[in-house]
């Protein structure tokens, strides 16, 4: 069983199941069928994160950088004017993210600690920057998705991805394998010595493991989840610019991940829902809803020591 | 360029560079004794600037507006201290993140509902108006070179505390050894407060003394937080003589960059930080 917990077990189960109906009862509220796929696309954002900060144990506040680089990577590999496939493009983006990831993380996996956070802060700015100050990439404006793709697999297309609800299954979908890919990453060999490395780093490298290897591996699996995340995001709203990139955004996914329960992957489902059901109503309660969000997020953090998900368990777990 | 220029562009990273210390100098000095990530120091910042504008424009007087910000910012930082941060100390570095992120929000939408979202301006007082001639047709702000004045001043004020005074040399042994301070009988928990509110309150004053020099717009305590981690990170994260080095040479390469490659302004102190980070992992003055 790759799910150890109960209470995971069970929030999954519910999660799972409510998500799967949620386009039946809402089919002709589009507003909130694609409110509910952007949270799925940000829930796979944060788990990838959760997996790098709360697992690798590498804290990193330039994980928007690999974000927005899924949307401007479709942006320009693809025709503007052709429907291209979308499975086809994918692999593209993520091949190409990995190897952004693997050069750059070979750059930031000198440092560590403290100085880990800021070097991957430096870097995303840099490519923030680089985009916002680019003429040939829109600048601030960034750059538009002008034909959604097509998403045929051998000649058989049952996704249609201008239809929100179509949409909303594949972000699901993403939800779903992401989830199992760190999962059974986690639960491998590889994963173990990885999880070493984050709680005994001197033990591991003496055991013979290249600690800087099984991190630089990790590293790019998690960068290149959330650059699927931002080619869905960035396909989702038609869409992409240096607002992808931003380190509020890195910082926001952050939030998410500590207040659902920092490395329980499951968690970050959960807190990313959170987050962004309490802006949801905080943004109709008020027009100062930064201040109703800030204060809950205090609240949170001196009330919930290991999270939402840290919470649960304690209610569920015997 | 002309040498002329060359000068003038010189005087105007230095002076930048100085206030860079300044805001600087509280995140390090937080850092470095507390090893707290202060995320909403910039918030403190863009606080000082405010309150200076609040106050000129109830007051008419800059110097009172300066002593009455800084001592509600002094204020402000033992307050936080003893409500908020201090509640943290035994918890993980990511819920101190978390904790002034939502600082941040807090902040950031007290300044809306308090000021409004208009960008303003403080008035440089008549005093240090007018500017200084360098040459038959360049001159230099008289004001500008106060800020950089005050900004040395505190700079050896703080650097006489740390390595001079009994304050300075708990400082100090906090950085090495908490649990041997602790043990030697110093009370460490005042201690924090009074360095987290010192940091505070160093911020605060960086905002007082730009206020004067740079519109006063919300969210410019973000931009000058990444700023001052750039800041802290090149000159080695705790160091505060690593945060005065670092930030007279982002001052400088920030200011030429702005004339010299205007599109490429933006990243220049980012792959600066970065080509650090490669030579000395630990930033210039590691300890």
């Amino acid at each position: 069983m790759i799910f150890e917990k109960r209470t995971e077990r069970i929030f999954l189960a519910i999660f799972f199941l409510i998500a799967l109906c949620i386009p039946l009862f809402l089919e002709d509220n589009s507003f909130f069928v694609g409110k509910a796929t952007t949270i799925l696309i940000l829930a796979v954002f944060v788990m990838s994160l959760d997996f790098l900060v709360g697992r690798v144990g590498l804290v990193t506040l330039g994980h928007a950088l690999f974000y927005g680089l899924g949307g401007y990577l479709f942006v320009i590999l693809t025709p503007e004017y052709e429907t291209v496939n979308f499975w086809v493009y994918a692999v593209y983006i993520l091949a190409i993210s990995a190897l952004i990831a693997l050069v750059v993380g070979v750059v930031v996996l000198r440092t560590s600690g403290i100085y880990f956070i800021m070097i991957t802060l430096a870097i995303s700015q840099m490519a923030y920057y680089f985009f916002f100050d680019s003429l040939e990439f829109g600048g601030n404006d960034g750059l538009f998705i002008f034909m959604k793709p097509e998403t045929s697999i051998f000649g058989l297309n049952f996704l249609n991805l201008d239809n929100p609800t179509h949409f909303y299954y594949l972000s699901l979908l993403a939800v779903l394998v992401t989830l199992l890919a760190i999962k059974i990453t986690l639960r491998s060999r590889f994963g173990r010595i990885v999880e070493a490395s984050r709680l005994n780093p001197e033990r591991t490298e003496a055991l013979g493991y290249n600690i800087f290897a099984f991190r630089l591996i990790s590293y790019v699996i998690g960068s290149t989840l959330a650059a699927y995340a931002g080619l869905l995001f960035a396909l989702q709203y038609g869409y992409v610019n240096p607002q992808f990139m931003t380190w509020e955004m890195s910082g926001t996914a952050l939030v998410m991940s500590i207040l659902g329960g920092m490395g329980t992957i499951y968690g970050a489902i959960l807190g990313t829902i959170t987050y962004e059901g309490l802006q949801y109503v905080f943004e109709h309660l008020s027009k100062d809803w930064m201040l109703l969000m800030g204060g809950a997020i205090i609240l949170m953090v001196l009330l919930l020591r290991k999270g939402l998900a840290g919470y649960l368990e304690k209610l569920l777990e015997k | 360029m002309s040498t002329e220029l060359i000068f003038v562009q010189l005087v105007n990273g230095i002076q930048y560079g100085l206030l860079l210390f300044l805001i600087a100098s509280g995140l390090t000095l937080v850092f470095g004794v507390m090893g707290i990530l202060n995320l909403a120091h910039g918030s403190m910042y863009m606080v000082g600037a405010y309150l200076a504008w609040y106050f000129v424009s109830i007051t008419g007087s800059f110097t009172l507006s300066a002593l009455l910000s800084a001592v509600i910012a002094l204020g402000l930082g033992i307050l936080i201290e003893r409500v908020l941060i201090q509640r943290l100390y035994n918890r993980n570095h990511l819920d101190q993140v978390l904790l002034t992120i939502g600082m941040i929000f807090v902040f950031n939408s007290l300044q809306s509902i308090l000021w409004g979202n208009d960008p303003y301006g403080v008035a440089v007082p008549d005093t240090l108006g007018g500017s200084i001639p360098f040459t038959d047709n360049s001159s230099y702000p008289i004001y500008r070179i106060f800020a950089a004045l005050i900004c040395i001043a505190i700079a050896a004020a703080l650097y006489f505390v740390v390595s001079k005074t009994r304050l300075g040399m708990l400082i100090r042994a906090g950085e090495s050894n908490r649990e041997m301070v602790e043990a030697l009988g110093v009370n460490i928990k005042s201690l924090y407060t009074i360095v987290f509110a010192i940091g505070v309150m160093l911020a605060a004053v960086s905002g007082i003394i730009a206020a004067p020099m740079r519109s006063i717009v919300p969210g410019m305590g973000e931009s000058v937080l990444i700023t001052c981690f750039v800041v802290v990170v090149i000159g080695g994260m705790g160091s505060i003589k690593g945060a005065f080095v670092g930030a007279l040479l982002v001052g400088v390469i920030s200011t030429f960059a702005a004339v010299l490659m205007p599109t490429m302004s933006n990243m220049i102190i980012y792959i600066f930080m970065i080509l650090v980070l490669l030579v000395k992992p630990q930033g210039l003055f590691a300890e």
